[in-house]
């Protein structure tokens, strides 16, 4: 059997599309399209708002970013910084305590970053990201 | 048309072959035939196991089985092999979003996609069937890691491949670099054996 190059081509990349969409499929509840943050470490405005004063808001904006505007009370952290910060956040930070991490928008990475170091390197629990991010925020507090 | 009509008269056999031409020169050129085509086999097979392997170690979690082979636990390889399951793809979701080139939604789908990919086309090295689609397939994923690799270099971006699963979780950037100019070499030379390959086997 002999096929044209680019025929060859297609019909490679049609049989990878097979096992790769079952796949897809079987890890549906276990991978988030929407975002690189997994569903179970997302929160969502209402939610953190709800928390009232348990909870501590981190900013992992550029410090210009965070200097224009952010959440009320909220300590920035972010990488760029990481080691000069984290000591103001340890200082607000109390066991029991849930901290909230947002950085611009759904699309930025930087607050998973955060999250994930806080997380490792920091041993806190319960660090969870803004879905939606700064961005989400000011929509609902207009 | 005297020359055509003399053309027709002449049996097939008599017109030069390129067999008959082949065989002028004796028995040296058969086996040196026969040499190089054993030599592109070899590095079929390198560049098909590479591949796999790296294909295999993105589908499947075989942490614990490279671990117990670089050790010779060869006790606990044969329970860790019973105990294989599937890799989470968001390990190598991130890995690709890390280039910061793709948005998430499409770093998720070539997490899924390309393992599978890599897969079938070292298989299609192996079996000899959709040989050229396959290599043309591994020359611009390749290509394009490399490309990715020094993009990523130059915007100083530290990024872990992600090649290899795990495996390569601390390679660096000339490590990374290193193997995929030898397989961009390796590939190359395939092809371009191929390609004389099938002008022959077209004339």
């Amino acid at each position: 059997m002999k096929f044209s190059l680019a025929r060859q081509a297609l019909i490679l990349a049609a049989l990878a599309l097979v096992p790769g969409m079952g796949e897809a499929v079987y890890f549906r509840h276990n991978i988030s399209w929407r975002s690189a943050v997994p569903p179970s470490e997302l929160v969502t405005v209402a939610q953190a708002r709800a928390w009232g004063g348990n909870v501590i808001w981190v900013d992992a904006r550029p410090d210009e970013e965070f200097a224009r505007d952010h959440v009320s009370g909220a300590v920035s952290l972010n990488e760029d910084q990481w080691n000069e910060l984290l000591p103001q956040f340890l200082a607000v930070w109390s066991p029991g305590k849930k901290v909230v991490v947002y950085c611009s928008a759904e699309s930025c990475d930087l607050a998973r970053e955060v999250a994930e170091r806080l997380r490792k390197e920091a041993q806190i629990p319960d660090v969870l990201v803004l879905e939606g991010g700064w961005e989400a925020w000011l929509k609902k507090n207009r | 048309m005297a020359k055509e009509e003399q053309m027709k008269q002449t049996p097939n056999v008599q017109r030069p072959t390129l067999n008959a031409e082949v065989a002028e020169d004796g028995t040296t050129s058969h086996i040196k035939h026969r040499r190089s085509n054993i030599l592109w086999r070899i590095i079929d097979f390198i560049v098909a196991a590479i591949f796999i392997f790296a294909a295999l170690m993105k589908i499947f979690d075989l942490d614990h089985v490279i671990a117990d082979l670089r050790h010779f636990h060869l006790g606990d390889l044969l329970i860790d092999l019973q105990g294989i399951r599937l890799a989470d793809p968001a390990g190598f979701a991130h890995d690709i979003n890390n280039y910061r080139i793709l948005p998430w939604t499409l770093s998720v789908a070539l997490a899924f996609y390309l393992p599978w990919l890599e897969m079938f086309c070292g298989l299609a090295l192996i079996a000899r069937f959709l040989y050229r689609g396959a290599l043309s397939i591994l020359t611009v994923l390749i290509l394009v890691f490399m490309l990715a690799t020094v993009a990523a270099k130059i915007r100083g971006l530290d990024i872990t491949c992600g090649c290899f699963g795990h495996a390569s979780q601390h390679w660096n950037f000339s490590a990374h670099l290193g193997l995929d100019l030898v397989l961009f070499g390796l590939v190359i030379f395939l092809l371009r054996g191929c390609r004389r390959d099938f002008t022959l086997s077209e004339r």
